[in-house]
């Protein structure tokens, strides 16, 4: 089967010049999409985490609020709603209003940039993987922000932990996505969903691949802050951390930012190194490629993202938590290494050619309809 | 990572800083940071540990049946409670309803918060050491065992029963025996039944000294009042439903108290023997 991926920016950015409200729809679908999608898919996820964690732990979870407690995240997110907004006396009330919101602001841009199916990305920028990373950075900081102006040396002490932790596990990070970026020859999301068309980095590349998913998922882990790597709440030692002077709507920001971050890490492992929506292709068997052509692109994103995080869900259930110390030493002395050896593996796989179906992503990134004409974002009237 | 304390004669040389000890000599200290032999070894045993944690969780979740919460106020009827559990302090009673109590009183004596008090009977039927009424106070138990441990007949044990929520804490006060009377092995040498049967006289949860008399009498009244309208029928209730909520609530043939304190459904005897003790319930 032959993908033409078309994003929803570059659809409105064909349209504007000729048909310019059916491009206005087409701004105003994606935007209310996002916003429909961010609030579904947080109330999902942690609905699924506490489900998940409870079965982890020999318990059912959430059970009584509707069939099998499924309305019950509705329901603390209703109570969130209500309940009162306290700024603390002495608190940096701007920057403390603000950090949720910067911390929401970042995964939300992060989202737009996800190509999720052929057709379903809001934006695809040709500098993705750059972007995401970059704009992930926001997310540091929210927390930093709402450590420093609550007032609190908790949440000051888990604000610069977490700043710690996440400037040093981006290295690794990005040391892994780089390998994927080496193999597909691009940074842009959909070029690399197109170079795993004969298959998967994970396994195409002789190692090179796994270990890098490796290396990504743990070191994501520690950049969205999760148990084991949950230093910046510290429940045992700082109470809750960055967000222990946060209450009602703007710690549900922080909540609901904190799992769709979840989402944003396994959606881009998932991209980079299981193929994206691509479906299990392998080379050129035609006949196994096209029964895997079967299921659409958007089922087998949601699939191998949903995957991505009941794995983390699983680490987070089982390892216990990490040591400052032990934090960074896992860092620069265990992960650091590894990723550089495994990027210079990786780089000379790719000047030799040796990994499987090379010829592929040797080709030309093919680019996208409206990519050279036309400003992608800023093409609506 | 317990590797991480090395024990300072195994770090190789050179990993291993010196320092002044307490009596001069030089002592060695391998920090965490110093030791790097072996830590391939450690990553690769730590991998095995954090797989095997995961093989653990792995299992809980692909088998719900490993979940041990109960849903409890749904699944009363199947609830299974622990064969060890101290619930409500219970006679044991035989397939007869007699129990084996002798009025020895080590239970009284040895209960440390005095949760226990046995009555005697004024005449016994058979002997002159009859069981008039076996008090237990919920209220000041706390469940120590003691006096199911020193009992020379065991006759006590702690029943399943958890739910002594009551709006009265004077409901907390149970009599424990079925009947006031001789115990089963005099019971059984008596051949002729009706001799046996005029030897008990019937006890309920709420007929000790401190019973409260007038709550049981006013719930036989009510029960009386409702059969006389069912009677007539303009009860709202037809005598089967009565029936029926009624025993959902009654205890066993043999009056124990139950997890919802209400008494048998008989009244409570004026003259020993006027009610037959196999009637109960």
């Amino acid at each position: 089967m032959h993908f033409d991926p078309q994003s929803l920016a570059s659809r409105a950015a064909h349209l504007a010049p000729t048909d310019p409200w059916p491009a206005l729809g087409v701004v105003v679908g994606s935007v209310l999409g996002v916003a429909a999608f961010v609030t579904v898919l947080g109330l999902v996820l942690i609905y699924a985490e506490r489900k998940i964690a409870a079965h982890f732990q020999c318990r059912v979870g959430p059970y009584r609020v509707g069939p099998h407690g499924t309305l019950q995240a509705v329901a603390d997110a209703v109570k969130l709603l209500l309940k009162e907004d306290v700024v603390p006396t002495g608190s940096d009330h701007l920057l403390h209003i603000l950090a949720p919101v910067l911390s929401f602001a970042g995964m939300v841009l992060c989202i737009i940039a996800l190509p999720m199916g052929p057709h379903a990305q809001v934006v695809d920028l040709d500098i993705g993987v750059l972007y995401i990373t970059a704009v992930a950075g926001l997310g540091v900081l929210g927390i930093l922000l709402g450590g420093w102006s609550s007032h609190n040396k908790w949440s000051l002490l888990g604000a610069m932990r977490a700043g710690a932790q996440i400037i040093s596990y981006e290295l690794s990070a990005m040391l892994a996505l780089l390998v994927a970026v080496l193999f597909s020859g691009t940074l842009q999301l959909s070029g690399i969903v197109l170079a795993q068309q004969e298959g998967w980095w994970i396994w195409r590349a002789h190692g090179a691949g796994l270990v890098a998913f490796v290396l990504f998922v743990v070191a994501g882990t520690a950049e969205i802050n999760r148990t084991p790597f949950d230093l910046a709440e510290g429940e045992s030692e700082l109470t809750a951390g960055f967000h222990t002077e946060y209450s009602g709507l703007r710690f549900a920001f922080f909540f609901l930012a904190e799992f769709l971050n979840l989402f944003v890490l396994a959606a881009m492992a998932t991209t980079l190194f299981l193929g994206g929506w691509m479906p299990l292709h392998i080379g050129s068997w035609s006949a196994w490629n096209a029964a895997m052509d079967m299921l659409p692109p958007g089922l087998w994103f949601a699939g191998k993202a949903a995957a991505v995080v009941f794995l983390l869900m699983w680490f987070r259930w089982t390892f216990p938590r990490l040591r400052v110390d032990q934090l960074m030493r896992l860092e620069w002395k265990v992960l650091l290494p590894i990723g550089f050896a495994n990027l210079f593996f990786a780089a000379v796989l790719v000047v030799s050619g040796w990994y499987f179906f090379p010829t592929v992503a040797a080709a030309p990134v093919p680019q996208l309809p409206a990519a050279g004409s036309s400003d992608d974002a800023g093409g609506a009237p | 990572m317990s590797d991480d304390l090395v024990h300072p004669a195994a770090t190789p040389a050179g990993t291993a800083a010196l320092l002044p000890g307490p009596s001069g000599g030089a002592v060695a200290v391998a920090g965490p940071w110093l030791d790097t032999a072996g830590s391939v070894g450690a990553v690769r045993k730590g991998i095995a540990s954090l797989l095997g944690g995961m093989r653990v969780t792995g299992r809980y979740v692909a088998r719900p049946s490993t979940v041990v919460t109960q849903h409890y106020p749904e699944n009363r009827e199947t609830l299974r409670v622990p064969e060890r559990f101290r619930g409500a302090l219970r006679f044991h009673h035989d397939a007869d309803g007699y129990h084996g109590c002798t009025v020895c009183r080590i239970c009284e004596d040895q209960c440390p918060n005095r949760s226990i008090v046995i009555t005697q009977r004024e005449k016994g039927a058979l002997t002159k050491k009859e069981l008039d009424t076996f008090i237990w106070r919920l209220d000041a138990c706390t469940f120590c065992n003691t006096c199911v441990m020193v009992c020379p007949f065991n006759v006590l044990h702690f029943g399943p029963g958890f739910e002594s929520a009551v709006y009265d804490r004077r409901l907390l006060v149970y009599t424990l025996n079925g009947y006031a009377g001789p115990t089963a092995a005099l019971l059984n040498k008596q051949a002729d039944p009706d001799a046996r049967k005029a030897a008990c006289e019937p006890r309920d949860p709420f007929c000790g000294p401190t019973v409260l008399q007038a709550l049981a009498e006013k719930r036989a009244a009510r029960r009386k009042a409702a059969e006389a309208e069912a009677a007539q029928g303009v009860g709202l209730k037809s005598p089967a439903a009565f029936e029926k909520s009624a025993a959902r609530t009654a205890p066993d043939p043999v009056p124990v108290p139950g997890p919802v304190p209400v008494p048998a459904p008989v009244p409570v005897p004026t003259q020993p023997g006027s009610v037959e003790a196999a009637d109960v319930g």
